[in-house]
This record gives C-alpha cells, structure tokens and sequence, in this order.
C-alpha cells in the first residue's frame, strides 16, 4: 500500500482539492446529540472530532427513499431515472462504516447488481479518517476498526501531519494531480502511526466476544432475553435505520390520478416492524416483539460474505429510544452478563 | 360509468372533508374521475342510491350518527373510515372508561338520560364492518389521495404500518426523546405524515391514532415511565387521540 504523508498546514489546500473531484461531504453537527454528513459550503462547518453520524453513509448509494423506475401503462414504458452525473466525495468516514459499505458493495453489486449503487460508487471518492471510541464503540471486537480497503484515501491523526494510505487507483491519482500537498512517509512517521493505531486500540472501553456467537444465538433461541428486551423494544425500527449494516428496504407502487402512469418506490425498511414477517395470506413469521428482536440479534450476530452483520459502530444503542444496549443483550446471550 | 362516491359526516369537526376541499391542485382532475352523490361540505346536493366508496368522517356519538352510518354501510361497496375520530372515536372518545353517558350527561348539564340524543363516542368498526382506514386528525392529502387512486385502479390502498420513528430516521431528524427526554409518541403513532413535529423539533402527540402493532404501547408507557412522567401524564397523552387506551392494554404483550 502507497503511503504519504499530509502536513496540516496543507489541510485547507487538500480539502480545497477534494472539491475539485465533486461535491465534498462531511460530518457536521446537526443538533445536541446528531452529527450528520452533509455538503460541505465552509471548511468550519466540518467537525472532524465526531464519533458517528446519526444515519450512516449508505445513504449515499441507497438513497432513504427514491424512486427506481417510473411506468406508463398504456405505452407499455418502463423509464429508469437518469443516474446523473454529479461526483460526491464523502469525507472524514471512520473505518467500522467504511467496512460496513465494503459489505453493503458486495450485496448490492455482486450477485444482483444494483445499477444505481454501482454508478454512485462509481461516482464517488471516500476520504476516511481516524477516531478515538467512545463508551458505545466496539469495532475492535467486531474486527472493524481498521479499514483494508474500499477507501480512496485513508488520513491517520499522527500529531501535526496526516499519515495517508492510498487504497485505490483514483487514490493514487489523486496523489499523482496533487504532488505538492504529501510528502513521503519516513520511518519516524510509520512509527508515529503504528503508535497512534495503538493508542487508539487501548482506548476501547466496550467490548464484546465474538468467538462462537452464532451458536450461542442458536443455544439462546429460548432464552428469556428475548423476552426482557422484546417487552421493552417499542417496535420503532430505528435500530435498523441508523445501521450502517442493515440493508432491507420496501418497495411501494404508486399510480397518478391519470391512471396510467407511476412510479416505483424503494424505501429503508425494518426488521423490527410487525409488517417485515407477513406474506401473502397473512400468515407472520414474526407476530411479536419478542420473535423480532430475536430475529434482529441472529441476524447481526450471524456471517455475511465471511463479515459479522454488525461492524462495532454502537448506533443502534445510541439511537435506540428504549435505551436498548446491543452489546447488553449479546453480552446476556453468550452468558456473560446475567 | 364514473364511481359513485360519497364523503359522509358523522360527529366531528368536519377538518377531514376539508382535506378533500384542500387539494387545490388535483381536485379538478379528482372530480373527472368521480361521480360525487354527497359532500356536504362541497355541495347541498345530494343523491341517493348505491355509493361505490364511501368515505365516513366523525365518530359515532349520537343515536342519529349510528343510523346514518347503518343507511350507509348498506348502500355502499366500499367504506372507508375516515380520519382519527372515524377510526379511533377521536378526541370525544379519551374520557369513555370514567362513567357512562347517562351519568356525565347528569353530571355536566344537570338533565334526565335521553334528554340529549347522546352516545358514548366510538369508532365505525365497532359497529359495521371498515374496508380501510384512512388516519389522522385531520388526514394527510397525499394518502387520501392515494388511496382513491388506487381504489379507482383496482388495487388495494397501501396503509401505514409503522411507525412515525421510520419517517423521523429516514429525514434524519434528530430524536426529540433521545435529545431532550421529550416524551415522543412516536415509536407508538401510525406514520404518514412524515414526521412532521419532531420535525420541528416537538413530541409527537399522537394525531395519526395506533400503528397496528400494539405492542408498542407498554414499552413506550415504561419508557415514560422512567423517564419520570407520571401515570396519570402518559395515560392521558396516549388517550388524546388513540380511543380507549385501556389500562390493561399497557400491560400485555400483542
Ligand atoms: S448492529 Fe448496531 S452496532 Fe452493529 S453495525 Fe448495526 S448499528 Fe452498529
Ligand atoms: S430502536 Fe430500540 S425500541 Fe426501536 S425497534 Fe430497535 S430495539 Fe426496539
Ligand atoms: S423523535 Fe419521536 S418519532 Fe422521532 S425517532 Fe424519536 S421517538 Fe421516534
Ligand atoms: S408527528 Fe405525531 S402529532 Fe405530529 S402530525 Fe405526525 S402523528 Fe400527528
């Protein structure tokens, strides 16, 4: 992997150069407890020190809600939106969402490829960054808290430069149209990173073991920790909604008033909402609170393409207004809390 | 030939039938498409015969209410119950479990049971069968519109069967109980209006009624609970708009 190194005093200019690729995105606080990636107008709008946005970057490759093809009945038309042509950098990404993106690309651009995911992905140039975790972060359990891949650049906090990984060919092209912003990573910076990585290792306060937890979950079917967190849940779906892994969605036909022309709608979707077990007949295989959240936990504890369904990013705590714990109910699972 | 339909009201404040009035931009299209055969807040004129949809605003209060909303379940194909006071009692229904009619009337106006021709408030489905519901207080024009729009295609109306909480992520607006202990009925309201007070950064109070789920309500009444609301608080917050919010209904698993 191509290192380099970016001082600080040439943030402003690297930023300024990312604008030259697209619309530049990054985190900005939103309100008390919210951060959120939004375009960029002023460099101070930028808050690098947040922890985690509220909705995650998918956002940017599955919209929350848009429409994929519009119908005429009678012209027997099926029109796909335009994809557009704007270039989005996404800045400041940690590395548990950068993973969670790696697994969303392979879902929605492997088997069935999805052409909008694949044009935005296409279209956009991922600048991650490091953190420091808080009391909700477990990536380091997950084993996501460092990124391998699926970035075009990776900026590490080393003190008064940036230490850059380069992680893709427009990465490096982008190197290569700015070469007076880096210079070349020396020993002494290696250093500065492989202590910084460290630091940021020992700062971990939550965790969870990971080893044997889909057999467990299996074991768990049973348990009465379903029952105690399935009474508490309020079915609200939010920890779906903010998790950077989740990836269901609805689909809703709409027709006009013409009665010949419509759309169709894709939207987030839950799976702690009573609807997502319901088939055709009316049968659920989910009627209650209880067999949802059993099912949510199975599924975030279970394996995807060789990836845990759950990258450590702590949203689902955060954002749950139950005040559900996600690493609790694992921790009560494996029988480690009581 | 054009369906018949019918806009009914029944004891309400009539804000549901304004919707209707309210859709400026597509009323003229709506009404080429329609045949009306009773609108009493568009029109004196009035039809009898088959209805094809009918749409029924207001609760059933009074004995006059329960006839006229027989007479039209018996002309009508489809009956659509239309906003919070036809689907849930509304707002006239949150006092139903303190006393009976005869002894508030007694209580309130000082007269005789039968001197007012007055019933306790109740939703339509408790007394003929509702092909749709259609919430709110008042509805939302875009569902209201959806649904006749699907009912003239043929198909069946998509419900909401979620929560507000859905609509409040996917606009991303920052969660009003997480933020500020604010004692959001979201988690519990049926969505469709797009989160439209926590957008504004206010508790949802609950105008859209019950998200099917039931469930839902003994965990939100704990939660508030908790957060240090009182019984009497919560009870009557989830009773404003969500008809006879039993106490024994915040106890079980749904
Ligand atoms: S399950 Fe929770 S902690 Fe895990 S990735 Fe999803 S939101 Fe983050
Ligand atoms: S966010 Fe919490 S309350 Fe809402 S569905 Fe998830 S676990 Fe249940
Ligand atoms: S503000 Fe209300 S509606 Fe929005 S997520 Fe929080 S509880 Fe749900
Ligand atoms: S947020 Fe709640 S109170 Fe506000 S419009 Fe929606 S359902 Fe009604």
């Amino acid at each position: 992997m191509l290192v380099k190194v970016l001082a600080k005093s040439s943030f402003s200019s690297f930023v300024g150069a990312l604008g030259d690729y697209g619309d530049l995105y990054a985190p900005v606080k939103t309100s008390e407890k919210v951060h959120s990636f939004k375009e960029i107008e002023s460099l101070t709008d930028i808050d690098l020190s947040y922890t985690r946005t509220m909705i995650p970057p998918k956002k940017f490759f599955i919209h929350p809600e848009e429409v994929i093809f519009e119908f005429n009945i009678d012209e027997e038309l099926y029109i796909e939106p335009p994809g557009g042509d704007e270039r989005i950098v996404l800045f400041g990404v940690h590395s548990c969402d950068i993973n969670a993106l790696n697994l969303l690309a392979k879902v929605f651009t492997e088997e069935l490829p999805d052409k909008y995911y694949l044009e935005r992905k296409e279209r956009s140039f991922i600048v991650g960054v490091s953190c420091v975790p808080d009391e909700y972060c477990f990536c380091h359990s997950t084993g996501t808290s460092y990124a391998q891949e699926g970035f075009e650049l990776f900026l590490h906090d080393i003190g008064d430069s940036y230490f850059v990984r380069v992680g893709s060919l427009k990465g490096h092209e982008f190197i290569a149209t700015h070469p007076s912003l880096f210079e070349a990573a020396e020993q002494s910076h290696y250093d500065s990173f492989k202590d910084a990585e460290r630091k940021m290792y020992a700062s971990f306060t939550n965790e969870l073991e990971m080893a044997g937890l889909q057999d467990l979950l299996d074991m768990a079917y049973e348990s009465e920790v379903w029952t105690e967190y399935g009474d508490k849940c309020l079915g609200c779906g939010s920890c779906n909604l903010v998790c950077p892994r989740c990836r269901c969605y609805d689909v809703e036909d709409h027709i006009n008033l013409d009665l010949n022309t419509g759309e169709r709608v894709r939207k987030w979707y839950s799976c702690m909402l009573s609807e997502h077990g319901l088939v055709a007949g009316g049968h659920n295989f989910r009627p209650t609170a209880r067999e949802r959240i059993r099912n949510r936990f199975n599924c975030k504890g279970s394996l995807r393409e060789d990836m845990p369904n759950c990258v450590g990013c702590g949203r689902c705590t955060v954002f749950c207004p139950a005040e559900i714990d996600y690493v609790e109910v694992m921790k009560k699972v494996r029988g480690d809390l009581k | 030939m054009k369906p018949r339909v019918g806009i009914f009201s029944l004891t309400g404040c009539a804000g549901d039938q304004l919707q209707i009035l309210n859709m400026e931009d597509e009323l003229l299209d709506l009404v080429s498409h329609i045949h009306i055969v009773d609108f009493q807040e568009g029109s004196s004129y009035k039809e009898e015969g088959p209805v094809d949809i009918a749409f029924v605003e207001g609760s059933v209060s009074t004995e006059t209410d329960l006839k006229h909303l027989k007479e039209i379940r018996e002309r009508s194909k489809v009956l659509i119950a239309f906003g919070n006071c036809a689907v849930e009692g509304g707002i006239q229904a949150m006092r139903n479990d303190e006393g009976s009619i005869d002894e508030r009337l007694k209580e309130v106006y000082g007269v005789e049971p039968g001197f007012f021709d007055a019933r306790l408030s109740k939703p339509l489905s408790e007394y003929v069968d509702v092909d749709l519901d259609i919430p709110g207080c008042p509805v939302e024009k875009e569902e209201t519109l959806r649904a006749i729009t699907s009912l003239l295609h043929g198909d069946t109306p998509l419900r909401f069967t979620y929560p507000v909480c859905v609509e409040c992520k996917l606009n991303e607006y920052p969660c009003v109980i997480i933020e500020s202990g604010k004692p959001c009925l979201g988690p519990v309201i049926r969505a469709g209006c797009d989160a439209r007070c926590p957008g504004l950064g206010l508790d949802c109070i609950g105008c859209r009624g019950p998200v099917d789920s039931a469930s839902g309500f003994a965990a939100e009444y704990s939660m508030l609970l908790e957060k240090g609301y009182s019984k009497e608080f919560i009870l009557n917050r989830l009773r404003v708009f969500s008809g006879e919010v039993k106490e024994d209904f915040l106890g079980g698993d749904q």
